[in-house]
């Protein structure tokens, strides 16, 4: 079996980025997990990643847990079409491409179905669970409302899934010091597009909260927490026995723990 | 077969510098380290000392990581509502070959650490020594959290900081006593540059260090305020028993003393960016393990160096050079092929001749002197209440005479006349 994974390397402060915080997401951690657990003994995983020399760390450590190749494609600034379209000629012929479902700078998460698109491949995105035991593959993706939606994938397919997925195996020692030392394949990439989508910064979603109610002072108060008792908890002084029976009764109570139990 | 010749573990300054000085005398070193790079997870008040790299790096003033030159160094005593400061300053520290810098670890361990990459050592991150590797009762490596990770080598130096678990799994400590242990606490405060620059009448790159004694909420230690670019440390070092018998939590401590009339106004309004606790082994010569064993040596706090005498916070110096002599030691033992405590003694001898345990020997009574409760407790109110009335204008009295202002404020204070002839017969011992 040949799988891909697509790796974004991310230094993570944000306006001042520095190497030495940067890293992937657990998500693309758990795409390569995921590989390497369905491709076995046998199969094949290449890890790529698109971006300057600093995400030579993340291939180094890709090697070091297991990947049969690494390839940097060398490029910065890229729109989500643009990645796409410089992993494609890699990942053609692969019968799994594996991503993470959010990279580290949440970005659009549009990769993958860019990707799917120029393989001419299946997509099944978002997911939080693959059946590795089944043929075809089962997955299931996670949808609005708390819902799931279970599919069989043919090959080939793209598929981006989230952290919770799958835990990336430790490196070894000896693997670790001979990745340290590994030259890294790099492949030049395409020059950034005119006009590509614009990648804004991550904003978390909008909520719905309820309209306001009660006057201006009412209102007031409940904005900045003052004056009366807070709705949500409140503080005690217990001592430990009693803390932890008052925390189980109010679990229990919540509905997180069943309320039978002794 | 080994490995490796040598695996040093643990990248902070002690590690790093044993690092460079063995693999530029050609051998191969793995420099382990736990968090995912040099400096990451390590804390401390926040001014190096570093004459000792000019033989390492020349002129490393040129690249070091440094946030301000230190060229005003204060030592402050306060009361409840007073504070009596004595305060220098040296333009000459502003410029090379310079004195102290206040450094961010996360950039200089990186910084010191890169210098033992580019010298040919490995350093592996993400990696903890786990145990020792022993055959016929001789360190021969060591164990690590990674699958298969069994490293072994001909030297071991264990430079994993304080309560080093290898030192002590070596056998090299005796007893282990909570009162030989301060807690360090520290809050690092957001400020304009500009504005830090005003306050502590600094400019361009020049910076303070203020050691205080008092502001510690009656519990025995001391604090510091030191100046970074743009942003203020401030901290205390706490007794550990002392600590936990007045019951107060360390960073209600830093707050009382921001609220100090002499603090406030130069931490006013810095935004909490990183609040940070570490353990420092204070009580010097007083607990150092056995520095060598068979393929086993000790460097840094990891072997108590630190310094930390009152006026003195210093570790990161004598981690530097005790990793340096650590590591010119191991190089010795390697070309004369006898790993053995024996081979390694070389590392002593240096310790002994230079700095590293000649302070520690001379200033061995000051842990113990600084910490008492006398020190903390009685002689800054003696000193301030005398230095207020020195000043006071209490016309129409006639001004009185210096010898009796402290006499009577000495016996104010309820202190013997030994016991202070003592205390100044021991600090004129460690700091004369
Ligand atoms: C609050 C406070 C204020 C201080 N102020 C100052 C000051 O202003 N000036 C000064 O000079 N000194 C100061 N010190 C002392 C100074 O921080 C230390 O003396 C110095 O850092 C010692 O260096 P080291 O290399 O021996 O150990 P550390 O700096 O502790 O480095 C040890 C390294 O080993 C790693 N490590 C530990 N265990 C393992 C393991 N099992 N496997 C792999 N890696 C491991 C750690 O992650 C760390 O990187 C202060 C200390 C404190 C706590």
């Amino acid at each position: 079996m040949r799988i891909t994974v697509c790796w974004k390397w991310v230094a993570v402060d944000g306006a001042d980025p520095d190497d030495r915080w940067a890293g992937v997401s657990p998500a693309d951690e758990a795409a390569l997990e995921t590989a390497l657990t369905l491709a076995g003994n046998g199969g094949e995983v290449t890890v790529v990643t698109v971006g300057a020399t600093g995400s030579d760390a993340g291939l180094r450590r890709a090697t070091a847990v297991g990947a049969t190749h690494v390839i940097r494609v060398d490029g910065e600034g890229l729109g989500a079409r643009d990645v796409a379209r410089a992993i494609a000629p890699i990942a053609r012929g692969s019968d799994y491409v594996l991503c993470g479902d959010y990279s580290l700078d949440r970005g659009t998460g549009a990769v993958p179905a860019y990707l799917a698109a120029e393989l001419g491949a299946a997509q099944a995105l978002g997911l939080v669970g693959v059946d590795r035991t089944r043929v075809p593959l089962r997955v299931v993706r996670r949808l609005d409302g708390g819902r799931r939606e279970i599919l069989d994938v043919p090959t080939p397919a793209v598929l981006s899934v989230e952290g919770a997925v799958a835990r990336l195996r430790r490196a070894g020692l000896a693997e670790t010091l001979s990745a340290s030392t590994a030259t890294i394949e790099v492949v030049a990439g395409p020059r950034p597009a005119e006009h590509d989508v614009v990648v804004t910064p991550y904003r978390p979603r909008a909520r719905m909260l309820p309209p306001p109610s009660g006057g201006t002072l009412a209102r007031v108060r409940d904005i900045l927490d003052i004056g009366a008792a807070p709705a949500h908890g409140d503080a005690v002084t217990l001592d430990p026995p009693e803390a932890a029976q008052r925390i189980i009764d109010q679990l229990r109570e919540w509905r997180y723990l069943p309320r039978d139990t002794a | 077969m080994a490995d490796v010749d040598v695996v040093v573990v643990g990248a902070g300054p002690a590690g790093s510098t044993a690092a460079t000085v063995l693999a530029r005398a050609g051998h191969s070193v793995i420099l382990l380290e736990r968090g995912p790079f040099p400096g990451s997870k390590n804390m401390y008040g926040g001014v190096v000392y570093p004459r000792i790299l000019d033989q390492l790096h020349p002129e490393w003033w040129e690249d070091a990581p440094i946030q301000r030159w230190v060229t005003r160094r204060s030592t402050m005593v306060l009361t409840d509502d007073q504070a009596l400061t004595v305060d220098f300053r040296s333009e000459k520290w502003g410029r090379p070959p310079y004195n102290g810098a206040t450094a961010f670890r996360p950039d200089w361990d990186s910084w010191l650490a890169s210098k033992a990459q580019a010298a040919g050592a490995t350093l592996v991150c993400s990696t903890t020594a786990t145990g020792l590797l022993r055959e016929r009762g001789r360190v021969v490596g060591v164990t690590t959290d990674r699958p298969e990770g069994d490293l072994r080598a001909d030297v071991v130096i264990a430079c994993d900081g304080v309560n080093s678990f290898l030192a002590k799994d070596a056998g090299l400590y005796g007893e282990v006593d909570a009162a030989n242990y301060t807690v360090g606490v520290k809050e690092t405060l957001g400020l304009p540059k500009e504005v830090i620059d005003e306050r502590f009448a600094v400019r361009g790159r020049e910076g303070v260090d203020i050691e205080i004694l008092g502001g510690t909420g009656g519990v025995n230690g001391g604090a510091f305020l030191y100046t970074n670019f743009d942003t203020l440390a401030v901290g205390c070092v706490l007794k550990l028993p002392a600590l936990a018998a007045q019951e107060l939590r360390p960073e209600a401590i830093i707050a009382g003393l921001k609220r100090h009339p002499a603090i406030a106004p130069l931490v006013e309004g810095g935004d909490v960016a990183e609040y940070s606790a570490h353990v420092i082994p204070e009580a010097g010569l007083a607990m150092m393990p056995k520095m060598t064993g068979d393929g086993i040596l000790v460097a840094g706090d990891a072997a108590a160096m630190c310094l930390a005498a009152g006026i003195w916070l210093e570790g990161v110096n004598f981690a530097m050079a005790s990793g340096i002599y650590a590591g010119e030691a191991a190089a010795e033992a390697l070309a004369a092929g006898d790993p053995s405590a024996a081979g390694l003694a070389g590392y002593e001898r240096r310790l002994e001749d230079t700095f590293v345990l000649r302070d520690h020997r001379k200033l061995r009574r000051a842990p113990g002197l600084v910490l008492s409760d006398r020190v903390q407790h009685l002689y800054p109110e003696m000193i301030a209440n005398t230095v207020e009335r020195m000043f006071r204008v209490d016309n129409p009295a006639p001004k009185p005479g210096l010898r009796a202002i402290f006499n009577s404020e000495r016996k104010r204070a309820g202190i013997k006349l030994a016991d202070l002839a003592r205390d100044a017969r021991d600090g004129l011992r460690s700091f004369g």
